[in-house]
């Protein structure tokens, strides 16, 4: 720490960019009067030649023990004005940048009063957080590139991998007797529906078959110390009663062991005591009769849309718990059959026909007016909960087409004769 | 309820039904299939239930019968009134009253209400001479009309349930023989041998197996399925019994989409009346055979037609396709040997039984044997249902029993096989229609759709319809048809939008190649067939679209504008009052002018202008 600060603050302009909105003069006028504050000056553009040569002399000139330049992010510049601290003979570490551009005048553009103001506190802190600062000096040390990866799950055996393959040694240390991890258990992967073992196992083998990594399984990592480019790892390495040098994998003691582990199953959640008791009561009647009965999934969502326009989220949950399929399957379900809705529709359905046959008889038209006459796009629902607008591949009625229903009953829709079609539906919905 | 237990119960009971049937003097059957009931239906029937009861006429006098759909829906509410046939179409509520004075009553017909032949002017009396009608064949549709669908004696009085002894007493290796010799293919779509297909699961190994009734019809233009599943759901049952004996099942399963409800309350309430008779349970006609049928109902998806993805569906996953190295036959539902067919084609098995596999040979062509139903849509006069046998042309579906195109227009093609199929253009209109012909002509049979084009529709926007619907309801599990399709839509949406290029075109046909060689299931697979075909056939409106920037139907919004001739235009002020956006101005009685910067295109001027003053270009 210095015992007697004098700090440098250089103001730039930026041209128009800090300029345009913080008001410079004020900003100088108020940094003067911060203690410890030796010089301030400000410059259109502090990064020019004209601008560098201002800094390096102001340093020399007014033997500045520290500078806060206080210009754009320190991405830009930072490294600018340090290298030329050093150059003068300033620890290049007592060099900090104070960002009154893109964190305040860009987005405070049109509040002038509330950018200047918070470019006097931005370069305030920066002044005191010099003050604080010491001369750094940087230093070499060997390190010994060769790393560790912990866990040999997919993401753990693609690491090694790529660090073993730019020619590093690696070794990697799984707790259970195999690597693989969690990707094994699944059934398929996104988004190509590959099998995991088809990605998985040409990556185990290479990585088992690797020259430059070592693997240590049914281990753990037992401590660590040391720091960045120089750590001591110690492995622990499980007793496994097998002489390694002389196991050629045959499995057949695995066969003949008396003694079997299950692998450990996840326990089911439990979703029926966070759901709504209301939808319980309701669905209860459609569910139970299924009770573990996988294959009912669709017939039992059926029931519960015709019942609520749509599926809520708890029923979900509650037909997972009780039929016994995991909930990824009920969405999936849920979000694949069109006649499942996940958001709330309105209190009358109404469907256009989108069959060939209504097609090339204007149904595309008659879609339009019905948008038009109520106001919503097809799949969407009135935010009075009146109308929600469907279209529909067929609704089996082609010999009248273009065929619309409102909630079960059929019209026979002309594009000219929407209105009268609706004006007729409200008047005897009343 | 006594259960029925022999060939004999079945003819006594049959008889008695007849007797009793014969014992009103009338019957009016009112169509209730989904065509008429959105014309009205409901409102006629429930004024002619009020008017009967006002008049005091009991059964003796008068029944009423509530069919499902007679199938030509384009003229509903229909009514026909035995004995005489008596067939009146666009039946009023407020004609119901007369309608039972006149003619239920007084025995007279009314003028007002017959069908009138659209050339000579004729009136004409009976539903059997209507030209729709008389130029079908009406094996397994034919039925719907006499039979009130929740009234399982209704179907036992016209023969129903009376091949199912018959082929118990066969065996499962003489049905087999039969379905085989009859030729009948499966009327889903792919047409394959009905007959060799069970015979593979009959030979399957496994104690467990199934019969499937696929009634999902994801089908966009077709709905002749909806129609026998509504109006005849025993004569899909019987099929289903047989089929399952001839392979050795003891569980069925019928899989109906959610959207048709009436279907599924249909079906659920004739499994319960088959099971009262004895004809679902246990011990079969005393054959020892036990057979039952379980509901499935689907979510909404095309995909879930797929074989392997409608099992997912039951199973009650997400309708997604595996790959097929196994057939169904002998690893299906539950990887048990399954056999699944269509309703139309289990519908034909109890016919087949009861009138010979030579007699149904007989009809057709050489290798597409019976009749096929279509569902005749579009811009046609007489649309709705259309049994027809098989090799009949084109040409005689569509201009002698659909009564040819609507206003007078242009004929441009016809589409059949659903999004998987193709459309034909008016030189092949003499193609007799069957399974191998249509796929000749680069389209497909499929369930029966046939959806006909005029002028006024443009082939682009029809593949980018199809190609719009696919990429919605391709499952997304494999690559080239959720990403092939996504991008042959933008192609074609580019075309439609006039930025197309030369370079489109081929980039389609690469395209459809790698969608069509790749995709996992069929949906895939046949994908590209509505671009292949319409580029095929209407390769010039893609080259209008693309040299000239122009849409010839006038159907691509961003192609057309729509202008007012000041000379034609009367200003009767009918288009700016309909004009939704207000786009036109003008005083009354003198010319109109629309502002196309507030014209959204949506033709309504067009179409309401009586003078061809405003003009489309």
């Amino acid at each position: 720490m210095q015992t007697k600060d004098r700090v440098g603050v250089f103001v730039c302009h930026c041209g128009h960019n800090i300029a345009g909105s913080v008001d410079i003069k004020t900003v100088v006028e108020a940094v003067k009067k911060i203690p410890g504050v030796a010089f301030v000056t400000d410059y259109r553009y502090m990064c020019s030649t004209p601008g560098q040569e201002l800094v390096a002399n102001s340093i020399t000139e007014y033997k500045l023990t520290g500078v806060v330049m206080a210009n754009c992010s320190p991405n830009l510049h930072e490294r600018t004005f340090r290298n030329l601290a050093a150059k003068v003979g300033l620890n290049p570490y007592l060099l900090e940048v104070a960002n009154i551009r893109e964190h305040c005048s860009w987005p405070h553009w049109h509040q002038p009063e509330k950018a200047t103001h918070k470019a006097i506190t931005i370069i305030k802190t920066i002044v005191a957080r010099v003050k604080q600062d010491a001369a750094l000096y940087p230093i070499h040390s060997g390190i010994t590139k060769r790393a560790v990866v912990i866990g040999g799950g997919i993401a753990g055996i693609q690491c090694a991998l790529d660090i073993a393959d730019a020619g590093y040694d690696v070794h990697v240390v799984e707790k259970s007797p195999s690597i693989g991890g969690k990707m094994v258990q699944l059934s398929e992967t996104f988004p190509t529906l590959d099998c995991p073992q088809c990605i998985l196992t040409p990556k185990m083998t290479d990585l088992a078959n690797h020259g430059n990594i070592t693997l240590h399984t049914h281990s753990e990592v037992g401590e660590v110390e040391g720091y960045v480019g120089n750590f001591n790892v110690k492995i622990v390495e499980k007793p496994r009663y097998v002489d390694m040098e002389k196991c050629t994998g045959c499995g057949d003691c695995m066969t003949n062991c008396p003694v079997h582990y299950q692998p450990a199953i996840q326990p089911k959640p439990k979703y029926s005591k966070y759901i709504d008791k209301e939808i319980i009561a309701e669905i209860e009647p459609i569910v139970s009769p299924f009770t573990g009965d996988s294959s009912a999934v669709v017939q039992v969502l059926l029931d519960i849309n015709s019942i609520y326009n749509y599926l809520p989220e708890d029923a979900l949950k509650f037909v997972s718990e009780k039929l016994d399929v995991p909930l990824s399957r009920v969405y999936q379900v849920a979000s694949f059959y069109t006649a499942f809705s996940l958001t709330p529709r309105g209190r009358h359905i109404v469907k256009v026909c989108m069959g060939t046959a209504c097609h090339a008889k204007g149904a595309p038209r008659v879609l339009d007016e019905i948008e038009r006459r109520i106001g919503i796009r097809a799949g969407e629902t009135s935010k009075d909960m009146r109308y929600s607008l469907e279209t529909v591949n067929c609704l089996g009625c082609c010999a009248l087409g273009p065929v619309v229903t409102i909630d079960e009953t059929y019209y026979h829709a002309d594009p000219q004769d929407v209105g009268q079609m609706f004006d007729k539906f409200e008047e005897d919905e009343k | 309820m006594k259960k029925i237990k022999t060939l004999e119960e079945l003819k006594k009971l049959a008889a008695e039904l007849r007797k009793k049937a014969k014992t009103s003097r009338k019957t009016i059957s009112i169509c209730n299939g989904t065509g008429c009931l959105a014309l009205g239906a409901a409102a006629v029937t429930k004024a002619m239930k009020s008017e009967i009861k006002k008049r005091k006429l009991d059964v003796s006098v008068v029944a009423i019968t509530e069919t499902g759909c007679h199938g030509f829906c384009e003229r509903g509410p229909l009514m026909v009134i035995r004995p005489r046939n008596i067939f009146y179409h666009n039946v009023k509520p407020e004609d119901v009253p007369e309608i039972v004075e006149t003619t239920v009553i007084k025995g007279r017909v009314i003028d007002r209400l017959l069908y009138e032949h659209p050339h000579t002017k004729e009136k004409i009396t009976k539903a059997d001479d209507v030209p729709f009608y008389k130029l079908q064949t009406r094996l397994v549709f034919g039925s719907n009309e006499h039979i009130d669908p929740t009234n399982i004696d209704d179907y036992i009085r016209i023969g129903g349930y009376s091949a199912l002894p018959k082929a118990l007493k066969m065996g499962p290796p003489g049905i087999i023989e039969n379905v085989s010799k009859a030729g009948l293919r499966g009327r889903g779509g792919g047409g394959f041998p009905t007959g060799r297909k069970w015979q593979g699961a009959a030979r399957a190994d496994g104690d467990i197996k199934y019969v499937i009734c696929n009634a999902d019809e994801g089908d966009p233009g077709a709905y002749m399925d909806r129609s026998i599943s509504e109006g005849n759901p025993h004569s899909v049952i019987e099929g289903m019994i047989i089929g399952a004996y001839a392979i050795g099942a003891n569980r069925g399963y019928i899989y109906v989409r959610q959207e048709y409800p009436l279907a599924v309350e249909n079906y659920s309430k004739a499994i319960r009346a088959a099971r009262k008779y004895g004809f679902l349970g246990k011990n079969i006609f005393k054959s020892g055979f036990d057979f039952d049928i379980e509901i499935s109902r689907g979510g909404g998806a095309f995909v879930a037609g797929e074989s392997s993805a409608l099992f997912a569906s039951i199973e009650g996953r997400a309708a997604v396709p595996r790959p097929k190295h196994i057939h169904a036959t002998d690893k299906g539902l539950w990887d048990k040997p399954t056999v699944l067919n269509n309703v139309e084609t289990w519908a034909n098995i109890p016919i087949i039984i009861n009138k010979g596999a030579d007699w149904f040979a007989s009809i057709g062509t050489e290798k597409s044997k019976g009749t096929k139903i279509f569902s005749l849509v579009g811009k046609v006069n007489n649309t709705g249902l259309v049994e027809v046998p098989m090799g009949v042309t084109l040409r005689e579906i569509i201009y002698d029993i659909g009564g040819g195109i609507k206003n007078g227009k242009k004929f441009k093609g016809v589409q059949t096989g659903g999004p998987s199929g193709g459309v034909i253009p008016e030189k092949l209109l003499d193609l007799p229609v069957d399974f191998d012909s249509l796929s000749d002509a680069g389209s497909m049979m499929g369930s029966g759709g046939m959806i006909v084009f005029d002028e006024d529709n443009c082939m682009v926007d029809i593949a980018k319809y199809f190609t719009g619907f696919l990429k919605d309801e391709s499952c997304g599990q494999c690559t080239p048809c959720r990403e092939g399709l996504a991008q042959m839509f933008e192609v074609l949406n580019d075309i439609t939008e006039g930025r197309g290029t030369e370079k489109h075109l081929e980039m389609l046909e690469e395209l459809c190649w790698g969608i069509a060689e790749t995709s996992l299931c069929q949906l895939g697979a046949s994908a590209p067939n509505p671009v292949l075909s319409t580029l095929r056939y209407f390769k010039d409106e893609y080259e209008a679209h693309i040299k000239e920037k122009r849409c010839p139907a006038g159907v691509c919004k961003s192609l057309v504008t729509y202008e007012i001739d000041a000379e034609k235009c009367t200003g009767c002020t009918i288009c700016a009052r309909k004009c939704p956006v207000g786009a036109i101005s003008g005083e009354a009685k003198k010319p109109h002018n629309i502002d196309t910067s507030k014209c959204t295109k949506c033709g309504i001027c067009y179409d309401v202008c009586k003078f061809d003053a405003v003009v489309r270009k």
